[in-house]
């Protein structure tokens, strides 16, 4: 009670609170490939602090792969993907970001069925592979249980990610058919940190927590597997997640791309390929595997599949492919 | 106008008065901070075409600048006329060649974890060696590691981990560099066995002041490897160091507490000096909650510690403290404030010391990230002044004892932390004029005085005199501090004598004609 009560009385952070401790620097993927501190959000907030406008930051709010690790980490609680975001918000209100993706006010999409329980918000990779698409509803309740098809908000999530206004009538579209259900399942982290806020009363898990906490997925899991978690979703929702992911490994034994401060290291994300400095030579996926004994590849997020494909030599195997559904 | 409100001497009319900056006139004197004055610029533009056409990047923007405007301690503020990202060995060594020719200032910036304006830049330029932050290779048959000086002793371990292995010592925060580590010296819970963080330095690669690049160790170049450690920055830029690592072992930690700094001193020392313990410091909570922390590499060194030693400690478990500490303020209850802000002190920062995923079953899996994580939460602000007293052993628990008051005096809240060092004969010549104590042999000591600000805001002139306060004792005492430099500078001559002062100034202008390298630092 105390400390919701302190909470409520204390205005959130930004960037004037930054003290410039630089803990920040040690989990960013942007800093590991570039080594310059102006790519953070360290750098980012000292510029601000000392009259830098967005526009003159604009590399560095662009290059941020939003993967939140550095908020995880900020002693201050400086909510620091609001601040990018609210950053890039203010690039696009000034026209400095070129091919903005469009928002539309509304969209029709289909509505759960009265036997729905679960709501899957799958990403584009899922959706495009139908096979899988059908093993992770099986996994969570069953295709009659799990609402598949529904408006899954990607326009929403590009426009959050992008710094886009999102209209109230398409955000209320998008949010309506979810209330009723008893669990939300999102395969997005930038969403999945909204939807916390903005649906605080539903139960949203991310895709990999759903998954894992299936006991046919979790029995799949062996020693000798490096288990990628999705870090967007992982760093969304830390606090708890870090204890659970805890249990996982106490439980399977298996390594995690975690690091020593228990920060997950993306080895792919969408911001990453932004920039000049994108990771497109697997370095992250290769600093992950770096020293470790491992035998298969496990990734929640299918983004991360390619990438360790590519540079492992590994089986690497989605969550959902672990699990015998009897099919 | 009253002149003694300043406390300075009335002096006659036509006289020449006492020097304010004279060094016998500090003592007692409510001194204003001052920083260095910004250099003016003279020849930039002719520098910045100079490294622009030899292919070295030099930012110029406020955005890039205003990043390195302040150090961790948030009180010296100053802008560079250009910020150059460490890229390599041989682009340093171009940009001081020019800033020799040019008369430029450049201040070299690793963390940024001074507290006195030392890893600031007063206009010129200002060198960021995180950008030098790779490891180059890690040899765990001989249990060395070569590293760019730029990278974060956190990062270093992350790559050492991989392979099971770990550094031997190095300062509990996490954004600490190597390379500005190395520069002054750097101290451990494990310092007391293992010597400061530089001890474990074997070989550097250093460009000189004027632009040579230099591989030194004690047998190589070795006044150069005796000027750098501990140098202070004067003598070279570190830009690659082969460190000693070992193999890695979680913690056993122990903690015990006193409610008399003296009795927890003595009970370290004694420990110190009979090697009873693998790690060993003192954390506080204002004199009132004095934490000995105790810990342990293997099970066996635990059960020896457990079986010789601790019977031997006069300090009490967290539930025997606790219960003494309710009894002292039941007695007192005018001092409810204080007991209930160590109730919540207790209550905040004790569950981060224990964190699950930083623990397995009772061993700590890695002491930095724990204790550096719970400092930068529960001590750090916009705004930190350390002051320190670095002293040989038997001066020590009075100097803690006097320093505690100044804290007294001047915060309601406060920790100290302390431990000792362990001094290696054979590196006499890296501890001349740092923070190693003259007169120390074997061990010395060290203890930092943190305020807590919590809400409070104070003036810098305010944290200046507290500073003072605290060196005041290191000169009348003797002794030594970790940081001596930056704003600090004025205690240098009173605290080594002019004629070492002098002897290491004699080389800075030799190796560094043109005075450009981290001149607001010592010199």
């Amino acid at each position: 009670m105390n400390t919701l009560l302190r909470r409520a009385r204390t205005p959130a952070k930004d960037y004037s609170d930054c003290s410039g401790c630089s803990l920040c620097l040690l989990v960013c993927p942007v800093w590991r490939s570039t080594r310059d501190l102006g790519m953070t959000a360290r750098g980012r907030a000292k510029a601000l602090q000392h009259g830098a406008l967005a526009a003159d930051i604009a590399p560095s709010i662009q290059s941020c792969s939003l993967c939140a690790a550095c908020a995880t980490v900020c002693p201050e609680d400086i909510d620091l993907v609001a601040m990018t975001l609210d950053l890039r918000r203010a690039l696009a209100q000034s026209a400095a970001v070129p091919d903005l993706p469009t928002m539309t006010t509304a969209r029709i999409a289909a509505a759960p069925t009265p036997s729905a329980r679960v709501a899957l918000l799958a990403g584009r990779a899922l959706r495009e592979r139908a096979g899988s698409l059908a093993r992770v509803a099986a996994l969570l309740g069953g295709a009659e249980a799990v609402a598949t098809h529904l408006d899954n908000g990607a326009d929403i999530a590009l426009a959050l990610e992008s710094g886009l206004r999102i209209p109230a009538q398409r955000l209320e579209g998008f949010l309506a058919p979810l209330r009723p259900l008893q669990k939300i399942v999102v395969s997005d982290g930038l969403l999945l940190r909204h939807l916390h806020r903005w649906l605080p009363r539903s139960r949203i898990k991310s895709l990999g927590e759903a998954l894992s906490s299936n006991t046919s997925v979790r029995r799949a899991l062996r020693a000798s597997d490096m288990y990628v978690i999705d870090a967007r979703a992982y760093h969304a929702d830390y606090e708890r997640l870090v204890k659970y992911y805890d249990g996982l490994r106490r439980e399977c034994g298996c390594s995690f791309n975690l690091d020593l401060q228990r920060i997950a290291i993306p080895a792919a994300a969408p911001g990453l390929g932004q920039t000049p400095e994108a990771d497109d030579d697997g370095a992250q996926a290769r600093w992950i595997l770096q020293g470790r004994q491992v035998a298969r590849i496990v990734v929640e997020s299918l983004d991360e599949r390619a990438v360790f494909e590519r540079v492992s030599g590994l089986p690497v195997v989605h969550l959902a492919d672990l699990a015998d559904i009897g099919t | 106008m009253r002149g003694t409100a300043l406390n300075i001497a009335a002096v006659e009319p036509g006289t020449v008065g006492p020097c304010p900056v004279a060094p016998d006139a500090l003592v007692g004197i409510a001194r204003q901070q001052t920083n260095p004055s910004r250099w003016n610029g003279a020849s930039w533009p002719e520098f910045a075409r100079a490294l622009s056409a030899s292919g070295i990047e030099v930012r110029e923007t406020t955005a890039a600048r205003g990043a390195f405007a302040t150090d961790a301690g948030g009180t010296a503020y100053g802008l560079a006329h250009g910020v150059v990202i460490a890229r390599s060995a041989g682009e340093i060594a171009r940009l001081l060649q020019s800033a020799q020719r040019y008369r430029v200032p450049v201040t070299v910036r690793g963390g940024g974890l001074t507290t006195e304006g030392e890893s600031v830049a007063f206009g010129g330029v200002l060198l960021d060696m995180t950008g030098m932050s790779r490891v180059l290779s890690i040899d765990a048959k001989a249990l060395t590691v070569r590293t760019e000086a730029g990278i974060f002793w956190h990062s270093l371990a992350e790559e050492l981990r991989r392979q099971d292995l770990d550094y031997l010592s190095a300062p509990l925060n996490l954004t600490s560099s190597v390379g500005g580590t190395l520069g002054v010296g750097g101290i451990d819970v494990n310092s007391a066995r293992l010597g400061c963080s530089a001890d474990q330095a074997l070989a550097l690669q250093v460009v000189t002041p004027t632009g040579d690049i230099v591989e030194c160790s004690d047998t190589q170049h070795a006044e150069l490897f005796q000027r750098v450690i501990l140098g202070y920055g004067q003598f070279g830029v570190i830009t690659e160091a082969t460190l000693r690592i070992r193999r890695y072992t979680p913690l056993r930690m122990h903690y015990f507490y006193y409610a008399s700094l003296r009795t927890a001193i003595e009970d370290l020392q004694f420990l110190d000096r009979n090697d009873a313990s693998d790690y060993s410091g003192i954390l506080t909570i204002m004199d009132r909650a004095v934490n000995l922390l105790v810990a342990f590499d293997s099970i066996e060194r635990e059960a020896q510690f457990m079986a010789t030693w601790r019977p031997r400690l006069r300090g009490h478990g967290e539930f025997g403290f606790g219960a003494r500490m309710l009894g002292h303020y039941a007695l007192r209850p005018w001092q409810l404030g204080e007991a209930l802000y160590l109730l919540r002190r207790k209550r905040e920062l004790f569950p981060q010391l224990r964190r699950s995923e930083y623990m397995q079953g009772a061993t700590m899996l890695d002491r930095s990230v724990v204790f550096s994580r719970a400092v930068w939460k529960f001590w750090s602000s916009r705004q930190m002044v350390i002051p320190d007293l670095a002293t040989a052993a038997e001066k020590f628990a009075e100097a803690v004892e006097r320093g505690n008051a100044v804290c007294h005096q001047y915060f309601p809240h406060y920790t100290l932390y302390l431990v000792g060092i362990k001094l290696r004969a054979e590196h006499s010549a890296h501890y001349e004029m740092s923070c190693i104590p003259p007169g120390a042999e074997g061990r010395a000591y060290g203890c930092e005085f943190e305020p807590i600000m919590d809400a409070g805001v104070y003036s810098r002139d305010y944290l200046q005199s507290f500073k003072n306060a605290i060196y005041d004792i290191g000169a009348d005492m003797g002794a030594s501090y970790y940081r001596f430099g930056g704003m600090m500078k004025g205690y240098i001559r009173r605290v080594f004598g002019d004629a070492l002062v002098d002897r290491h100034l004699a080389w800075k202008r030799r190796a560094d004609p043109a005075m450009i390298l981290n001149r607001h630092v010592i010199f």
